[in-house]
């Protein structure tokens, strides 16, 4: 395994903890929607590096392509879309010297039952991972990772080779039709409403026509 | 690498988890309420791509796993944002406190808007603001 014999690595992935780590925590505070989306765009930047320094260089393309790319996009376009005025459904934007006011009661039971759910899961996790390590740390570290670890050519070999005898083969066409299932129930909530409207308000053909 | 080890990975993802899941609890608006459920996905990527690299060196299933994943996101997405449309065409908001009729009031600071029936603000102009 060829070995970058510097520790530029662990700086890069350390920064990039933080910085997912932080990003994130920035979205889920961040009071104007159209901010915390970018963020999260943001967020995932990091995250694909911290893949490719796992050696998973297209899964860290497909989170900056895909994911990034254009799973954000259509949060981006629905929040466009919706357009939430100041104060829809966070704290006020236009509220001065609010910066105190980004916590509320309902925050403060958020942060409560978030700490619940930490103290439920943290364990068993953390005995499941000790557990893992142990022998792992016995033998030396991570396993010896064949040539072209996560590239796109060996990541296509382990789907497609031998097509009829491999499940994977058939589990990753089957993500197709999980994607047009969605597509045809995204397009036809989009439009059943649309036609209902037209029956009963004087506006809709405008509506109606764009639609078409 | 010393840092990015498997238990540092999997508390990174952990903590993305959790702030996820916060963000859930926490936001009003069902977009951002989605936006915290990717948080939450990113995390779960997260340990499928160093369970991978940290215990399974010969083939790369933990990265399918996250093809399959990011797949299912993808749908999960375009779904729930479709709903989200419906819901504020028929609503004309998706704040979570002002569209349910099972709980009780929302504890907003502008209680007096926030406690108008969601029928309400379904008057037929509404939909002029979703063709903007």
């Amino acid at each position: 395994m060829p070995q970058v014999p510097s520790t530029v690595p662990d700086l890069l992935s350390a920064a990039s903890a933080v910085l997912v780590v932080g990003l994130s925590l920035a979205v889920v505070l961040a009071r104007n929607p159209v901010r915390a989306t970018l963020l999260l765009i943001l967020s995932f930047l990091p995250v694909a590096l911290t893949y490719i320094l796992l050696q998973a260089s297209f899964a860290g393309l497909l989170q900056v392509l895909v994911y990034a790319g254009a799973i954000m996009m259509l949060f981006t376009f629905v929040i466009m879309m919706v357009n939430p005025p100041p104060g829809a459904g966070e704290v006020p934007a236009d509220d001065a010297g609010g910066a105190r006011k980004t916590f509320r009661r309902g925050d403060l039971a958020a942060l409560l039952l978030t700490g619940a759910i930490a103290l439920i899961v943290i364990p068993p996790v953390h005995n499941a991972a000790a557990r893992i390590t142990a022998p792992m740390a016995a033998s030396g570290g991570s396993p010896a990772h064949k040539d072209g670890f996560g590239t796109a050519q060996s990541l296509s070999q382990v789907i497609f080779n031998d097509p009829v005898n491999n499940p994977l083969t058939v589990s990753f066409e089957l993500i197709s039709i999980l994607i047009l299932v969605g597509v045809i129930a995204a397009v036809n909530f989009g439009r059943r409403k649309a036609r209902r409207r037209v029956s009963r308000d004087p506006l809709a053909p405008p509506v109606d026509g764009r639609d078409a | 690498m010393t840092f990015m080890t498997l238990p540092n990975a999997l508390a990174v993802a952990m903590l993305l988890v959790l702030i996820g899941a916060f963000g859930v609890l926490r936001r009003r608006n069902l977009i951002l309420m989605l936006l915290s459920v990717e948080i939450m996905l990113n995390g779960v990527n997260l340990t499928l791509i160093s369970f991978n690299y940290f215990l399974w060196g010969a083939t790369e299933l933990g990265h399918y796993m996250y093809m399959l994943s990011i797949g299912v996101a993808a749908v999960e997405a375009a779904v729930g944002l479709a709903m989200i449309i419906v819901l504020f065409r028929n609503h004309n908001d998706v704040t979570r406190d002002r569209i349910s009729r099972l709980g009780e009031e929302a504890d907003h600071e502008d209680d007096g808007n926030a406690g108008v029936p969601a029928v309400v603000a379904a008057v037929p102009g509404a939909s002029g603001e979703v063709r903007t």
